[in-house]
């Protein structure tokens, strides 16, 4: 018998190449350690191309994001760039949010046409998400080149004062700011209701969310986030494998080797790279990724019958 | 050499020189696989089937593995608002067998009547389709076929049975039958039909199992079984596995 690079995965009822699913991992995990998001967006679409069912995929996902984050929070906590506080804050809306979204998406499926409303909904957040970081970024390293000015000095104080007249005010000293407690937990719950409802982690809607509106420093936002995905995704992972039984081990383990390592590289590249720099690359990634989802709205599919995904 | 080792020995010689001399009644088909079930093992990539038997003389081969008949609910795919393509509604079939692998001595064309129902578009006549699609113009049956032959779970290979010269009153032959991945676990059909005329002249099939074993099957079945401690041992597994993977970072860059 040859030497076969070949695995079995028990759970997908498929065997997959154990270079491509390791090399996917660590793409996949580089994003997400410079970044600081999840990558099921990436990664869920690619494994359903090597013939794993869209199910397996999602949760086998999660199961691997889980070691990612890990491998990445360590490394950006090394570095000083994970607010405990602000994340634990975050998470806690988070859940709460995701319990609501959880009902709204109930609700929305039995009034029919859901599908439709959430493809467009994340279509258009993430061209307006992408489309503002881009433009922003793009005008503060322009205004980088140039002696300080200040561009949009009368919205931020409205934002700001506001921000301070919100009680239970607190330091936040990792991230350099102080606001009130509601304010990570209001979001956090608003970024969980969106989450829940989009079937996505949440990283590409609370990393803009952090940068503007928590206004945390790009670095500290990248590691927060990481921390925070990694307890959501623990969640998910135990929720998946009790209830429906998608999670596949063997993927989900060749995949987090990758992506662990990936996580490493991508914490250390994204330590070389200025906050705006930052920034703009994941603007574009976010753009990208809307393309492809309109793209895939537009095109006819190959074959207009699916299996059933969810339950 | 124990005295039941030599029994076996010469049972088996007695029946493999009856197989070799005996002659064939008419339309009597005679085959056997190797391996004669699936073991679907961690390094598991398929398999190969390799069938080889006789057939009366003059006749054509085709060879057939057959799964078991289930009901599928599926997703049908349209046009939101002349657009968009969505989910638009769902589709249930019943009698859609879980695997056809079809293999044959001579190209369907060339078999005349019966090599057009042994194809892929053959099982059209067994399935039945429950729902109807909603949208008027879709010929959800062929969306289905099409999806199974995506999957690689239905596939029609022309000429991959070699046939020997007549010997007397039958001919040997010999196939390999590729297994994909992508089969489910379970019992199925591999039947043998000698063709003739356009027409079935005789058949006989055997089952052919498909079984999870070692890792796989332990890890199915604490994943079905036991799914919250599945759940709990693969996230700690990962945790661990992070970790472990950035201390070695950590080490490597502290140097």
């Amino acid at each position: 018998m040859d030497l076969s690079l070949y695995l079995y995965l028990p759970i997908a009822g498929n065997s997959v190449n154990i270079l491509a699913i390791l090399g996917l991992g660590g793409a996949v995990g580089l994003l997400s350690g410079i970044f600081g998001v999840g990558g099921g967006f990436l990664m869920t679409p690619l494994l359903m191309m090597f013939g794993i069912p869209p199910t397996v995929a999602a949760a086998s996902d999660s199961n691997q994001i889980v070691g990612a984050s890990t491998s990445g929070t360590f490394a950006h906590f090394r570095m000083g760039n994970v607010d405990i506080k602000m994340g634990l804050l975050l998470l806690i809306g988070g859940i709460l949010g995701g319990t609501v979204g959880v009902q709204i998406i109930k609700v929305l499926r039995q009034l029919g046409n859901a599908d439709f409303l959430i493809s467009i909904t994340y279509v258009l957040m993430l061209g307006f998400v992408g489309g503002y970081m881009f433009l922003e970024s793009l005008q503060s390293m322009r205004a980088a080149g140039k002696p300080k000015a200040e561009t949009k000095p009368k919205k931020e104080s409205t934002y700001a004062r506001m921000l301070a007249s919100l009680p239970l005010q607190m330091d936040f000293p990792r991230s350099g700011v102080r606001m009130s407690l509601f304010m990570p937990l209001v979001l956090g719950v608003m970024v969980g209701v969106l989450a829940a409802i989009m079937g996505v982690g949440g990283g590409f809607i609370m990393v803009p969310v952090m940068v503007y509106l928590l206004r945390m420093p790009m670095h500290v936002v990248v590691g927060t986030s990481l921390f925070q995905i990694l307890f959501t995704c623990i969640n998910v992972t135990i929720m998946q494998a009790a209830q429906n039984h998608t999670v596949d081990f063997i993927l989900a383990l060749l995949l987090l080797i990758g992506s662990s390592v990936g996580a490493q590289v991508g914490a250390k590249v994204g330590k070389k790279l200025g906050g705006e720099q930052l920034k703009i690359m994941l603007a574009s990634l976010v753009l990208v990724v809307m393309v492809k989802m309109l793209y895939d709205l537009l095109a006819r599919p190959d074959i207009l019958l699916a299996y059933m995904g969810g339950h | 050499m124990t005295s039941r080792t030599l029994w076996l020995c010469s049972a088996i010689l007695v029946i493999g020189c009856l197989w070799a001399s005996g002659a064939l009644a008419e339309g009597e088909v005679r085959f056997s696989s190797a391996p004669d079930s699936v073991l679907m093992d961690t390094f598991y990539n398929g398999a190969t089937l390799k069938v080889s038997g006789v057939v009366p003389a003059g006749s054509d081969v085709a060879l057939r593995l057959v799964g078991a008949p289930q009901t599928l609910h599926l997703r049908e795919k349209g046009k939101v608002l002349g657009l968009l393509w969505m989910n638009v509604g769902a589709v249930e079939f019943e009698n859609v067998p879980n695997a056809y692998l079809v293999a044959t001595s001579k190209p369907f064309s060339d078999l005349g009547r019966v090599g057009q129902s042994l194809r892929i578009e053959g099982l059209r006549a067994g399935i039945t389709q429950n729902t109807g699609a909603s949208s008027t113009n879709l010929d959800a049956l062929q969306e289905l076929l099409s999806l199974k032959v995506h999957d690689g779970l239905y596939a029609e290979s022309p000429l991959p049975v070699k046939l020997e010269a007549d010997q007397g009153t039958e001919r040997s032959f010999s196939a390999s039958i590729g297994v994909p991945s992508g089969l489910t676990p379970g019992d199925y059909r591999l039947e043998a039909l000698a063709l003739r005329d356009g027409e079935t002249i005789g058949s006989v099939s055997t089952p052919v199992r498909a079984q999870l074993v070692g890792l796989p099957a332990w890890l199915n079945h604490m994943a079905f079984d036991n799914g919250l401690t599945y759940g709990v041992l693969a996230t700690v597994i990962a945790i661990l596995s992070g970790l472990a993977i950035g201390m070695v970072f950590q080490s490597k860059g502290a140097h």
